[in-house]
């Protein structure tokens, strides 16, 4: 379960404060399927990150199955990532020059797993996206939605709790991201993962069961999507 | 993730940018390459010293010789120097300050309180003419004297250990039977020349036959009373009794009585050395040569560094997305610091390979070329020697250098930040 409470985040720069997030309550429980929307500068992309333990609140805490990350070191918060996270990109960030099956190892091999490990999660993971047949491509051979299917996979490799989901149709043609959308449901559906997806797409976040709207750093409304 | 992953995503990473890299190796193969030169050509002239003074031994031997005063601050080339009037030494013996001769009386003077001395023997300057095995042909004599308690080493026979005896080098025993062994405990004629010209020889007996080296390649040597006996016969008038210096053998190899002994002499106004402390100066000398050297292949290395933090500076950049991912995804910064690190180290060893494998060809090559060229004049004369202890040295060092010069960069991208990394266009 994630939870924040009271958040803040303030950058300050060229001297003069932005406040990207305003005093932000917000409970995802285990299982759910949340859309973050908002416009560009509505601080959704931010809330996001502060609720992966990639950033850091100014102000309010953090829980993450009930333990304040604020208490964690540097080593543990990065585990919590490798270990209970997983995170697809708009931009995919994969690795070009490597196979496919490298850039889905990567979680496992950072965490130290061995090389029947490696092979086994990656070809779970690249069969629960389709993509078994293309293990030993390089990843820049691939289309824009094989690519973000690649990234899906590489997310799920090492059975994660939550998996942050940024944007992740932006790239795509709809018929791509039509393919996309139902593979991060139903692995909600199927595998009981919670799925936090930031998207400015308003058919992406209807399918949702909760879509949070934030603008100018706060959370100005909560629905429910239409269907799951 | 393993030590193993590390090295093998460090590799592959680096060799993403095949020229540049090839290009970075390049400059530490150059370095490399110029350290493995100097450190095999240093090697060459110890082992081919060694070869040449380990031929003369003895742990019981001091050489002697007065020291000569000089002005305070050491002497200045072709400044005029004063010419100092006879003096007495502590002895009561009386010398000349201007030069270094001895008489055999102070001599006497110089080891009489000592403890431990065996016998001395003063440094005869002789001549000889020729040398003949009974009936055969006459050779030209190069003679010089075996200081009792020095053992020469031999091919054939053994050192001098009597009166009336020698040993000849390898080259004349070879001319004068084919089988060397048959000529051990012949009579040979030794002649030389008095003062009048008119010749003078003396039958000795041939001991030995002495293996190669600095000293042993052309002279003869003979025992000290036959040395004396010619040194007499040679010189005249006031010239007899004076040397140049004079050796004196220990009755035993006591190293405490020894720099006992060579401490009361430099006490008295003489420079007292050991075989071993000349050996050892020999040694320092090469030794630093060899320093000297390595430091224009330190330069090049130092140069070659600066290649390794640019490319790594540059990799730092290009990544810089990669690197906010591995962030993301959980790799620590200890870990990216490592990937960085190794690859810098990466660059250090394969210039370094590169570099010691060439230089030992090159060296190695060079080596048969000269023996080719040279074998006559300088035989078992290897100009470069190549030994594991100082590949792996070259080893050694250029990984440390290549480690350091990848500190900053392998900082740098230890201290991204993940976000901000995602977004860098």
């Amino acid at each position: 379960m994630l939870e924040v409470r009271n958040l803040s985040k303030t950058y300050s720069g060229d001297g003069q404060d932005f406040r990207a997030l305003s005093d932000v309550d917000l409970k995802i429980g285990n299982g759910e399927c949340v859309a973050i929307v908002g416009k560009s500068g509505s601080g959704k992309s931010t809330l996001m990150h502060v609720l992966a333990c990639l950033d850091e609140p100014t102000e309010g805490s953090v829980m993450v199955d009930g333990s304040d990350i604020s208490l964690l070191s540097e080593r543990a918060k990065n585990t919590l990532r490798n270990e209970k996270f997983g995170f697809v990109f708009q931009q995919f960030f994969l690795n070009g020059r490597d196979t496919v099956f490298e850039n889905v190892a990567l979680p496992l091999r950072i965490r130290g797993a061995d090389m029947a490990e490696l092979r086994s999660g990656a070809n779970t993971a690249l069969g629960a996206v389709g993509l078994s047949d293309k293990i030993n491509k390089k990843a820049k051979d691939l289309s824009g939605g094989e690519k973000q299917r690649v990234c899906i996979a590489r997310a799920l490799v090492g059975s994660p709790h939550v998996i942050f989901a940024d944007e992740p149709t932006g790239n795509l043609d709809s018929i791509n991201g039509s393919i996309v959308e139902d593979l991060l449901f139903d692995l909600n559906r199927d595998q009981g993962i919670t799925v936090v997806i930031v998207t400015h797409d308003d058919d992406l976040a209807e399918r949702c069961q909760r879509i949070i709207e934030m603008k100018d750093g706060r959370i100005v409304s909560e629905r429910r999507g239409k269907n799951i | 993730m393993r030590l193993w992953d590390l090295i093998r995503l460090a590799n592959r990473n680096l060799f993403r940018n095949k020229l540049r890299t090839s290009l970075t190796v390049a400059a530490i193969f150059v370095g490399s390459f110029t350290l493995t030169m100097t450190n095999g050509l240093g090697d060459g002239m110890r082992k081919y010293v060694e070869s040449q003074v380990k031929n003369i031994e003895s742990d019981r031997v001091i050489m002697v010789r007065r020291k000569i005063e000089k002005p305070a601050g050491g002497p200045k080339a072709g400044a005029p120097e004063e010419y100092k009037e006879m003096a007495t030494d502590d002895e009561g013996e009386s010398f000349d300050p201007n030069t270094f001769l001895l008489t055999v009386p102070q001599m006497d003077a110089a080891i009489r309180d000592l403890d431990g001395v065996k016998s001395i023997t003063p440094r005869y300057q002789i001549k000889g003419e020729y040398i003949t095995l009974d009936g055969q042909k006459k050779y030209k004599l190069e003679l010089g004297v075996l200081s009792e308690g020095i053992t020469q080493k031999t091919e054939a026979g053994r050192s001098i250990n009597g009166p009336d005896q020698i040993v000849i080098p390898l080259g004349l025993a070879r001319e004068l039977a084919p089988n060397v062994e048959s000529l051990i405990g012949k009579k040979v004629t030794v002649a030389y020349k008095s003062p009048d010209g008119s010749f003078r020889s003396l039958p000795l007996e041939l001991v030995g036959v002495a293996t190669k080296g600095f000293m042993t390649n052309y002279n003869s040597f003979v025992d000290a009373g036959t040395a004396r006996k010619i040194h007499q016969d040679q010189r005249s008038g006031d010239g007899i009794d004076k040397f140049a210096g004079f050796t004196i053998q220990m009755a035993s190899n006591d190293d405490g009585k020894i720099a006992a002994v060579k401490r009361a002499l430099d006490a008295k106004g003489f420079e007292a050395d050991t075989i071993a402390d000349t050996q050892k100066r020999t040694y320092d000398a090469i030794g630093i040569f060899k320093i000297g050297m390595s430091l224009f292949a330190l330069i090049a290395l130092l140069a070659a560094s600066f290649g390794i933090i640019n490319t790594l500076v540059i990799a730092v950049l290009e990544r810089t997305k990669e690197i906010g991912l591995q962030k993301a995804l959980g790799m620590s910064r200890g870990r990216i610091f490592a990937i960085f690190s190794l690859e810098s180290v990466l660059i250090g060893f394969w210039g370094a390979l590169l570099g010691t494998i060439g230089g030992v060809i090159v060296g190695l090559t060079a080596n048969r070329v000269l023996i080719a060229a040279y074998a006559e004049s300088f035989e078992g004369f290897n100009l470069f020697a190549f030994t594991l202890p100082s590949m792996l040295s070259v080893f050694a060092l250029v990984s440390a250098v290549a480690f350091f010069a990848g500190v900053m960069p392998a900082f740098r991208a230890s201290r991204l930040n993940p976000i901000e990394s995602l977004r860098y266009e």
